[in-house]
């Protein structure tokens, strides 16, 4: 007996063949934003990025900026294009990452307000949500300072892009770069044909990129959604019905690889957690394996560019997530500071739930603003 | 359960595994109503059959509380467009689970001494609940198949209907009955049961084919189940 009604769908293949036209439409605008930062020449990099330069300021501009396009996956993408511009160094774009990873959050914590009327469920949600936070916070504290002092994370992205590619300063030959060289050539041609020229051209061809990067990866994500649509609800189930741990970490991030987003995956937990349906702890795992995964967007995008450099960035992404895996999931002691602390806010925050609405404001806006204006 | 990522599945898409599930949860519900109506209604031990009643009713619930945590995934997951199928079935799963339960009731007047086997009319019991027995194989029949029949959903549902208001009739005649408390109570009770069982029956039916705010009521609005 058929229950009410399916919508029919695009179909698998046809689908498929869109999100690989999205990708190289995703490349053509990282190379675009690279192009345009080129053109507006060193003067108007410097004077662009000097804010950067300062890692504290950098971080807030990666928390901004995440918030500000709701997708870590974007602002990675647009940092390894700024970086691969040779505008933005290694070492001021790995703080940045660190922010962005720290704002992806805000998408699920937005979601989790959804449930606030229902204290119970609401306690079970924003607790869900919070312990993302939680962890991308405490990865930040612990080795954003280790990063400045030894430059472990950037050193070990290093080693492995030489590894890969080649040489910092060199130029690979990046046979992605390749096949997005002419419609960016076009781009330039096409800006330059309606009268722009030096900075004006540069910042229509960032613009460009940007407005590609934005609208490609929504739609990657959201037809990548609906293609593993099936497959991420059986996981799911299976998940649920065997519990949580290093198996629930590998599926957030093969998830999150296939759906290109970090905040797709959290937050299709945080309804679940809401209704009890997933414990926190079995939760908290998968939101670790969709950090991970959502690195593997910067990692493409780094493929458009020639410099190691971007590859090198995208990779200290990776790293940065591996090693706060490694610190506060693997270590059993630290393992349950975030969960705990999540419980903790969660209870304060059903008690008082401005104070839900004001960390958001907060964290997610007014101190990294704060940041960017005092330190900046 | 990462594999089961990139594995396919038949029942990709569609509601095939719920199904399944609850016609499996139907038959157990049926297995569960067959063991405790013959404590109650022939000298046969309520003790042995007990341990398989409750059992089975675990089962039920276990796999009622699994069925709604893949539908609140399906949500989760697609979004609100299944929305009309996942409260359906939200519905359909509660009422074979107050099925098991009704089973179980019946134990319970089993395992308090009660038993209806001296009765004069115990071949007409015995005959009430084969055919109540049946209703649920139609049930699950009904629920497997993809596309019912309107017709065939309507004349289960009559003759669920009838079956309901027979009981009925024998519960009205309880209660004007000059006989002892102790001979119509019991009957009374037990027969208010079948028809519970009936009226949920007719339920999971219905859940299919009626739009989903009348599923439950007659048309003059009144409650048709109550649990």
């Amino acid at each position: 007996m058929k229950v009410g009604n399916r919508s029919i769908d695009l179909r698998g293949p046809l689908r498929f063949a869109l999100v690989v036209g999205l990708i190289y439409f995703f490349l053509i605008g990282v190379s675009s934003l690279e192009a345009g930062i080129k053109i507006m020449g060193e003067d108007t990099q410097e004077s662009l990025f000097s804010a950067a330069s300062n890692p504290i300021a950098a971080l807030c501009i990666g928390i901004l900026g995440t918030v500000l396009v709701q997708s870590s996956s974007a602002s990675t993408s647009i940092i390894v294009g700024l970086v691969a511009s040779g505008a933005l160094g290694v070492d001021d774009a790995v703080p940045m990452i660190m922010g962005a990873n720290i704002g992806t959050t805000v998408t699920n914590t937005l979601v989790s307000l959804g449930h606030i009327r229902q204290s119970s469920e609401f306690r079970r949600a924003f607790a869900a949500a919070t312990v993302h936070d939680f962890f991308n916070v405490l990865a930040v504290l612990i080795l954003l300072p280790v990063e400045l002092l030894t430059g472990v994370i950037s050193g070990t992205a290093e080693w492995i892009s030489e590894q890969l590619v080649g040489s910092s300063g060199t130029e690979w030959k990046s046979p992605i770069k390749a096949w997005v060289k002419e419609p960016v050539s076009l781009l330039r041609d096409f800006w330059e044909a309606v009268g722009t020229s030096g900075n004006v051209e540069g910042i229509m061809m960032v613009l460009t990129g940007l407005v590609i990067i934005l609208l490609a990866l929504s739609l990657i994500t959201k037809n990548m959604r609906a293609l593993v649509a099936d497959r991420l609800e059986r996981s799911i189930n299976a998940m649920l019905s065997r519990g949580g741990g290093t198996v629930a970490l590998f599926l957030g991030l093969v998830i999150t690889i296939a759906v290109q987003s970090s905040s797709i995956t959290t937050s299709i937990l945080i309804p679940l957690a809401g209704a009890g349906v997933i414990t926190l702890r079995n939760a908290y795992p998968v939101t670790l394996g969709a950090n991970v995964g959502t690195t593997i967007t910067a990692l493409l995008a780094s493929l458009a560019s020639s410099s190691p450099e971007a590859l090198t960035v995208a990779l200290a992404h990776t790293t940065f997530n591996v090693m706060g895996i490694f610190i506060l999931y693997v270590i059993p002691l630290a393992r349950d500071v975030p969960v705990r602390a999540a419980e903790r806010l969660a209870d304060v925050a059903v008690e008082r739930r401005t104070l839900a609405v004001a960390y958001v404001g907060i964290v997610f806006i007014a101190l990294p603003l704060l940041g960017v204006v005092v330190l900046g | 359960m990462v594999l089961a990522f990139f594995k396919g599945s038949s029942d990709d898409g569609n509601f095939d595994h719920i199904v399944t599930s609850a016609v499996a949860m139907l038959a157990d519900a049926r297995h569960s109503y067959n063991l405790a109506t013959l404590a109650l209604l022939t000298d046969a031990d309520p003790a042995a059959v007990a341990d398989d009643i409750r059992d089975t009713d675990q089962r039920i619930n276990l796999a009622e509380q699994e069925l709604r945590s893949e539908l609140v995934v399906h949500v989760s997951v697609h979004g609100t467009a299944d929305i009309g199928s996942v409260l359906g079935f939200t519905l359909l799963l509660k009422k074979i689970e107050r099925i098991g339960d009704q089973a179980k009731n019946i134990l319970d007047l089993a395992e308090n001494g009660v038993t209806l086997s001296g009765r004069d009319d115990i071949e007409e019991l015995l005959t009430e609940r084969q055919f109540l027995s049946e209703l649920f194989a139609e049930a699950g029949a009904l629920l497997s198949d993809p596309d019912p029949s309107s017709e065939a959903i309507n004349a289960f549902s009559d003759r669920a209907t009838a079956v309901m208001d027979q009981h009925q009739a024998t519960i009205d005649a309880c209660m004007t009955s000059e006989l002892p408390g102790r001979e119509v109570v019991p009957l009374a009770i037990y027969v208010r049961y079948l028809r519970r069982i009936a009226a949920n029956l007719g339920g999971v039916v219905r859940s299919g084919s009626e739009p989903l705010p009348l599923v439950d009521y007659l048309e003059d609005g009144a409650v048709d189940t109550e649990d």
